[in-house]
């Protein structure tokens, strides 16, 4: 179990951590969220042993990390990590002999993992030669090349199109499946949605929304209701707890302020005739990361 | 499981022998080094007359001239060390209206026709197709004049003693009170002056190599980002020494290199020239090593040579250490070019202070230079050879090269560790100072 315990760390005066805590269990998908310079950086940067926190420890099954550990640990950064000027063969013996892997190892999990990915014919060909979402393959193989016990991915899907987003998907999903513990960071809510079961917020270095999914859209009141029929705009509008109606195709998104008003929006539509639709839906996760950041921010 | 360190090492070294670009520089340098030492054979090849004397034709219309102008030349000679090789060929010529037809068919020869007028005396004419080399030119005004003077004392009816006096060379009895100095040396002194900055040139080339080796390759890391998941497997000790080896490594491959073309050089010169490897070396270079030999400072190279190696070694590894240390400060290879830009100032100053070290004989100025680390390795050995200064203050040089390195790899780590892993270069110098005064 990865246990990032009570960490703080400053530049000088300036706090970009503070006291972030939370632990990832063998096979659980874990969100680390923020808005850029919320810290994720410095804390997966910790969490790799790179920088040491001012305050707290991160251990990994109970023990500190160091070099002794990140030959267990995979780590796909946001930026291209790769050595341009070197082939897809030349990078992965590289990365995966400094993970303490033999040449015949890499070499054996390479072609299957190419082959996956089907991108075998790059094999001898130079990282600068291949496009963007080829890189980040390569990237991504690097990453998980020595099957990490913990495995952290930072943007993982940028420069993909959709038929490789779900090729990484699966791949993610079954290195959880196999008891790895993975870190997930990306702006894509949608994304964070569908894997983690876990989730991290930060705004400023603090976790301003921390726990499982469920609960956090349990204690988070808003809700939205979709409703399609012959009804005015202005008249959901008027409605005691509506905060907000917006008009989506042929469909209304009403925002409530709590649980508490779907009464009274269902009694209101209810008289109205030709109603084919009143769904109360959960809030989706990027409308509360939006909602808490926001909220956070003006402070 | 095989150490990550000599993995590194393995890797940086492969990254840099492994290129199309390190084989085109090495032909390249191979190219030039043979070249110049077979210089003298290209110029011939090419029509020159590189090792030929300069062929004077004499028209003496004194019926006296001939032979003292003769003899003037003939002690002329350009060498360095003494040389039993004139720089002329003379030959007597009789046909004073056929000047113009003599150069026709031989264009590089010089004419000089003598003649001698009552109120002038000797007058001399010389013709030649074009210009003639400075120095020539020069050593024939000088035997000229010589043979005008010889020809006004004659003519002063003094006796054959007296005007043999006149040109006995005057017998020099030289001594030198300081005991460590051998009079002989004074010409070897001279010697190194012309030849260390030659010998000292690839020292310096190589130094250059191995800063910007190492500068572009932490930058690649750093740039590409691919530093991060280095740092995240091995220690930035590791990595930095990893680097430092794999410099050094490098170096000494290219000075093997070196040293190859040069035999390669020198082997050619032989096959061209036909002769023993020894005199293959060339007559000039023979003259050289002979002399050095067997002056005091022959029997000095025995400790010289180890010493200057030493030197140099330990200043190959500080230039590998600042230009690590320098490299994991900037973001770009723009920022660390002009970073090390000040280090090749101070090195280029080395370089010159070394080729005129004879110039500030007794300098304390100079003196103090030869202990400033990265100018020592270059100018305490210079300083050595001319005895501007004694065994022990090279050694002390040596000693400071040490401790400037113990400082490097002291405070430089921290700097590399923290610099490795930043990429602003706002409040660059402050957080680099902040990182070296913090301890471990």
């Amino acid at each position: 179990m990865l246990k990032v315990d009570k960490i703080t760390k400053y530049y000088d005066d300036f706090k970009a951590v503070d006291n972030l805590s939370f632990t990832v269990k063998p096979g659980e998908i874990f969100g680390l969220l923020g808005v850029n310079g919320a810290g994720k950086t410095t804390t997966f940067r910790m969490i790799m042993g790179l920088l040491e926190p001012s305050s707290g420890n991160v251990t990994l099954d109970g023990k500190k990390i160091d070099y002794s550990v990140t030959d267990q640990i995979g780590f796909l950064t946001e930026e291209r990590s790769l050595l341009t000027k070197m082939t897809v063969k030349e990078q992965c013996l590289f990365y995966g002999t400094l993970k303490g892997m033999s040449d015949n190892d890499i070499l054996a999990k390479l072609d299957n993992l190419l082959e996956r990915f089907g991108i075998s014919e790059y094999k001898d060909k130079k990282i600068k030669e291949l496009s963007k979402g080829n890189q980040q393959k390569i990237q991504f193989i690097t990453a998980l090349i020595n099957d990490p016990k913990l495995l952290i991915l930072d943007e993982p899907f940028s420069g993909l199109d959709p038929i490789n987003i779900e090729l990484f998907k699966e791949m993610i999903l079954e290195m959880a499946n196999k008891g790895s513990m993975i870190i997930f960071s990306s702006h894509q809510m949608n994304h964070v949605e569908l894997f983690c079961k876990k989730i991290v917020v930060m705004l400023r270095g603090k976790a301003v929304i921390d726990g499982y999914i469920s609960d956090i859209k349990e204690q988070y009141r808003k809700k939205n209701i979709l409703i399609k029929g012959d009804i005015a705009k202005s008249e959901l509008e008027k409605i005691d707890g509506v905060l907000e109606v917006t008009e989506k195709s042929d469909e209304f998104e009403v925002k409530i302020e709590s649980i508490d008003s779907v009464e009274k929006v269902f009694k209101s539509v209810s008289k109205h005739k030709n109603i084919t639709k009143f769904v109360v839906e959960e809030p989706s996760l990027n409308e509360i990361f939006v909602a808490k950041v926001g909220e956070a921010y003006e402070k | 499981m095989r150490s990550k360190l000599n993995y590194l090492i393995g890797v940086s070294l492969k990254r840099k022998v492994k290129t199309k670009w390190f084989l085109v520089a090495n032909i390249i340098i191979a190219l030039v080094v043979v070249g110049i030492i077979n210089i003298d054979s290209i110029i011939t090849f090419f029509g020159g007359d590189f090792d030929d004397a300069q062929k004077v034709y004499v028209i003496d219309d004194t019926d006296r001239a001939y032979n003292i102008l003769a003899e003037q030349l003939n002690a002329s000679s350009l060498q360095i060390v003494d040389s039993e090789e004139s720089a002329f060929e003379v030959t007597k010529y009789d046909d004073a209206d056929k000047i113009n037809d003599l150069i026709e068919e031989d264009k590089d020869i010089i004419v000089i026709h003598l003649e001698e007028k009552e109120e002038k005396g000797l007058t001399a004419k010389i013709t030649s197709q074009s210009f003639i080399d400075t120095m020539d030119y020069q050593l024939i005004t000088n035997a000229l004049t010589n043979t005008k003077v010889s020809l006004n004392i004659l003519d002063s009816n003094i006796s054959i003693e007296d005007f043999n006096k006149i040109y006995d060379p005057i017998e020099i009895e030289r001594e030198i009170l300081n005991e460590n100095e051998k009079s002989e040396d004074e010409n070897t002194n001279m010697i190194m002056t012309t030849v260390f900055p030659v010998i000292i040139l690839p020292f310096f080339m190589l130094s250059i190599f191995l800063v910007q080796m190492i500068g572009a390759e932490v930058n690649d890391e750093k740039t590409t980002r691919g530093m991060e998941i280095i740092i995240s497997n091995v220690s930035p000790k590791t990595h930095f020494f990893s680097k430092v080896i794999a410099g050094n490594l490098f170096v000494l491959i290219q000075g093997i290199l070196l040293v190859a073309y040069a035999g390669i050089g020198f082997a050619i010169r032989n096959m061209v020239g036909g002769n023993s490897i020894v005199n293959g070396l060339g007559s000039e270079v023979g003259d050289i090593l002979n002399q050095i030999m067997n002056s005091n400072l022959g029997s000095q190279l025995i400790y010289i040579i180890p010493m200057i190696l030493i030197l140099m070694i330990l200043t190959f590894i500080a230039y590998s250490l600042l230009a690590g240390v320098l490299a994991s400060m900037t973001t770009n290879t723009e920022d660390f070019q002009q970073l090390q830009t000040p280090i090749m100032i101070i090195s280029l100053v080395g370089y010159y202070l070394a080729m005129m070290a004879s110039v500030f004989d007794g300098a304390l100025f100079i003196k103090i230079f030869a202990f400033v680390p990265f100018i020592s390795a270059i100018l305490a050995p210079s300083l050595l050879i001319l005895g501007q200064i004694g065994i022990i203050e090279t050694i002390i040089a040596g000693f400071i090269m040490v401790a400037t390195n113990y400082v490097l790899i002291k405070y430089g780590m921290r700097i590399y560790k923290v610099g490795i892993l930043n990429y602003s270069s706002k409040g660059l110098w402050k957080k680099m100072f902040k990182a070296a005064r913090k301890s471990e």
